[in-house]
């Protein structure tokens, strides 16, 4: 099996797993015990806290634990700004772009800015509205999970913070960190991540918030994470992420620059006849979105994965609707929008890999269009 | 406190000589759906006896009985002893919580208890106004709740006031054998619901279309199968595999016949395993005019490839009925998950409405139909649910 769907989830790293097991046989304690085990793990989380926030080079920030990438969203979206307007752009993640649905049938004014050919938002437009509206609450995301597109995020929250230093700012960060080199700068107010799109596990991710920023908490009860997210903290998936943050921090430029080439590689080898190139020259080189044009993406990924060749389907969470509403967003017709695939790699592809799936995909789509086109 | 659960049955009734034959398979079929479950089952008078259950079972017992076709309603009984005061007693507990109308039903199988029945109904009633006469009146014309007292020959008395409706219909198993061709969608599960309510043991097909159509859409095939097989006694469905027949059409047929030829294809594919597994009828989904492949005119084109009757269910239905049913038999949540079923890949902009028998046969006439139909028996999937 060649695993090219790296953006919907990774294999969990056998090293932090290995590394962090002591926290399921050992020391598997309740971090809130007031006992040596407890509060040596409550000790270690803190230590996984400082790795992340060094990670991302902070020095003004704090780690909220949640359990997923779209549970640190929906706290970001609905645990620090209560009323007023919402503005976020058409390429989120379904976390992001159904909790502004929710925020709007709870009666707050919203708005979905528009986005550039690439999948990144058209930064002209929000400014714009942001300049003449009285706008409260910003989310933009870093990678978009579809199309690979990095919003400069840094800057456009400074340019932002200069129209109305109020705005609070938000970034979904989960295709990005670990990734992408990137520091956190101090006009970002709360940042989303999540472990298992870096070798992590699933059900844990984290919300990396600045310090002083006021959050009421979503989840209530025992008062864990400062009181901003209850519930007894996953000890061991906390480690485990922070083992495989630390493996993809330092190799974070070599990775890039690895991934890159193999993503070159895919582009030069891809049959352009048949296939369009939806990720923009500005992209992670870890998501390349292309569309079979004339031929259902789904039927192309059924006819890959016979073959052992696994891609995503648009994204993995939004699979259900024929078109990718983000792709929509992006001004393609119908033609290249029923063809949509992504592909995504991670350093463990090789070059071997993509030379091989680079010749299937082009074989595979050159036979289904003999056979659907007469 | 001793429980039973009282099984009714409706059509049996009207059952002549052979109204044994129905007893009995109904019969069967209940304790085959309560295989597992510790309880005793016995016959009384044209009803169902189920005894010595543990109450923890009894929401599960309930689920079941509701998915036995032939049974029309149950009600679950407290069991006590043929005497006054524990008859009172039982009832008493009944209306705790009562609120508004009521009246007492008796009815003595054991002619020497005393009182009569109408007394017996008359003293319960008046026990139970003197305890809640605040909350409760009288009512013989229309009561709220009524309360049944059935005196058995055998020193037992079952007291209850609810009366569960079920789904009726004639025991399966009782009306022949059919096939069913089922897809993903919202019509074919409710098809098969109806005709296991009218007795019939089904098998069930789907053609699937990999890579047109994904594992999700057999997965949720299966799924919808595995919930009609729960009228059935369980279900067998077998999974064909439509791809090279769907590609052929494709190739060498104008697009406006692709469905109508898609299918008399599923058709003869139908009656072929419909004759190997002794199935006796082929049951589809369609009801008249809900699309293009489902016109009198497509209709005909369909049955005109197979000698087998087709029975249509739905044939008269409209959507929000079927709707309504698949919502009723826990289908339609299913049904509407968005996995392509087998006909959208392929599916022309201006399929024929109306088509033409003769030029659907000439259309046809390009393809090598008895190699095709023999490729697919070559890997058919069978799957017990």
């Amino acid at each position: 099996m060649i695993y090219l769907d790296n953006a919907a989830t990774t294999k969990p790293s056998k090293v932090a797993i290995e590394k962090a097991l002591v926290f399921n046989e050992e020391k598997f304690f309740n971090p809130s015990g007031l006992y040596q085990g407890g509060l040596f793990c409550a000790n270690e989380i803190k230590k996984a806290k400082e790795s992340i926030l060094r990670n991302l080079g902070c020095v003004n920030n704090e780690v909220i634990f949640t359990s997923c990438g779209t549970e640190s969203d929906n706290t970001a979206i609905f645990s620090v700004v209560k009323r007023g307007v919402f503005v976020t752009c058409k390429g989120e993640h379904s976390a992001v772009h159904k909790s502004f649905l929710e925020l709007k049938n709870r009666g707050l004014k919203i708005e979905f800015i528009d986005l550039n050919e690439d999948g990144s938002v058209n930064v002209d437009k929000l400014l714009n509205f942001c300049f003449n509206n009285e706008v409260n609450f910003v989310s933009i995301m870093h990678v978009n999970n579809e199309t690979g597109a990095i919003n400069d995020i840094n800057s456009i929250a400074k340019q932002i913070k200069s129209i109305n230093s109020k705005i609070i700012f938000h970034s979904d960060g989960v295709q990005a960190y670990g990734k992408i080199p990137y520091k956190i700068s101090n006009d970002i107010d709360l940042y989303s991540i999540s472990a298992h799109k870096i070798n992590g596990l699933k059900g844990v991710g984290a919300l990396i918030k600045k310090k002083g920023l006021h959050l009421s908490p979503y989840i209530i009860g025992g008062g864990q994470e400062n009181g901003l997210r209850s519930g007894t903290e996953n000890v061991f998936g906390i480690k485990v992420f922070e083992y495989a943050s630390a493996e993809h921090y330092n190799n974070l430029l070599e990775n890039f620059n690895y991934v890159n080439s193999l993503k070159n590689e895919f582009i030069n080898g891809l049959n352009k006849t048949n296939f369009a190139i939806i990720s923009g020259e500005n992209s992670s080189p870890y998501i390349l979105t292309i569309s079979a044009k004339g031929l259902r993406g789904e039927v192309v990924m059924h006819s890959l994965e016979e073959k052992g060749i696994i891609v995503g389907n648009g994204s993995a969470c939004s699979s259900k609707n024929r078109f990718s509403r983000v792709i929509e967003a992006c001004g393609y017709n119908e033609n290249i929008l029923d063809g949509v695939i992504r592909i995504s790699f991670s350093a463990e592809n090789t070059l071997d890999e993509i030379k091989n799936s680079v010749s299937i995909i082009n074989e595979t789509v050159e036979n289904l269009k003999g056979i659907l086109n007469k | 406190m001793k429980q039973a659960i009282i099984i009714r049955y409706c059509e049996i009734h009207l059952k002549g000589k052979n109204r044994g034959f129905f007893e009995k398979l109904l019969k069967d079929n209940i304790k085959k759906s309560l295989r597992g479950i510790k309880c005793t089952f016995s016959v009384m008078h044209s009803r169902y006896l189920i005894e010595d259950f543990n109450e923890t079972d009894l929401e599960i017992i309930e689920s079941k009985l509701k998915k036995i076709a032939g049974i029309h309603t149950y009600s679950i009984a407290r069991v006590v002893g043929s005497n006054l005061e524990e008859i009172t007693n039982s009832s008493l507990e009944l209306f705790k919580y009562k609120k508004g109308t009521f009246k007492v039903e008796t009815n003595r199988a054991d002619k020497k208890f005393t009182p009569n029945s109408v007394e017996t109904s008359r003293y319960l009633g008046g026990k139970i106004l003197e305890k809640y006469s605040e909350n409760l009146k009288v009512s013989v014309t229309n009561p709220n709740t009524l309360l049944y007292v059935d005196i058995r020959e055998d020193g037992k008395t079952f007291v209850y006031t609810d009366v569960v409706h079920c789904m009726s219909g004639m025991p399966v198993g009782s009306a022949g054998n059919g096939l069913l061709l089922i897809s993903g969608g919202i019509d074919s599960p409710v098809a098969g619901y109806m005709m296991c309510k009218r007795g019939m043991k089904l098998n069930a097909l789907h053609f699937h279309s990999f890579p047109y159509t994904g594992q999700a859409a057999k997965e949720k095939v299966i799924e919808l199968s595995k919930k009609v097989g729960e009228y059935n006694g369980g279900i067998k469905l077998y999974v064909v595999s439509f791809t090279e027949i769907q590609q052929k059409i494709h190739q060498f047929c104008p697009d406006e016949f692709m469905i109508t030829i898609m299918r008399r294809f599923m058709m003869r594919i139908a009656e072929r395993l419909a004759v190997m597994l002794k199935d006796q009828t082929i049951i589809t989904g369609e009801s008249l005019g809900q699309v293009a492949s489902q016109t009198i005119e497509s209709i005909t084109s369909s049955n005109s490839v197979v000698k087998m009757p087709i029975l249509r269910p739905l044939i008269a239905f409209d959507k929000n009925e079927i709707i309504d049913i698949s919502r009723k038999i826990d289908t339609y949540e299913t049904s509407i998950l968005p996995y392509e079923d087998c006909c959208t890949v392929f599916l022309p902009k201006f399929p024929a409405i109306r088509p033409n028998l003769q030029k659907v046969i000439d259309a046809e006439s390009k393809l090598n139909v008895e190699e095709l139909i023999d490729n697919v028996f070559k890997n058919i999937e069978k799957i017990q649910l």
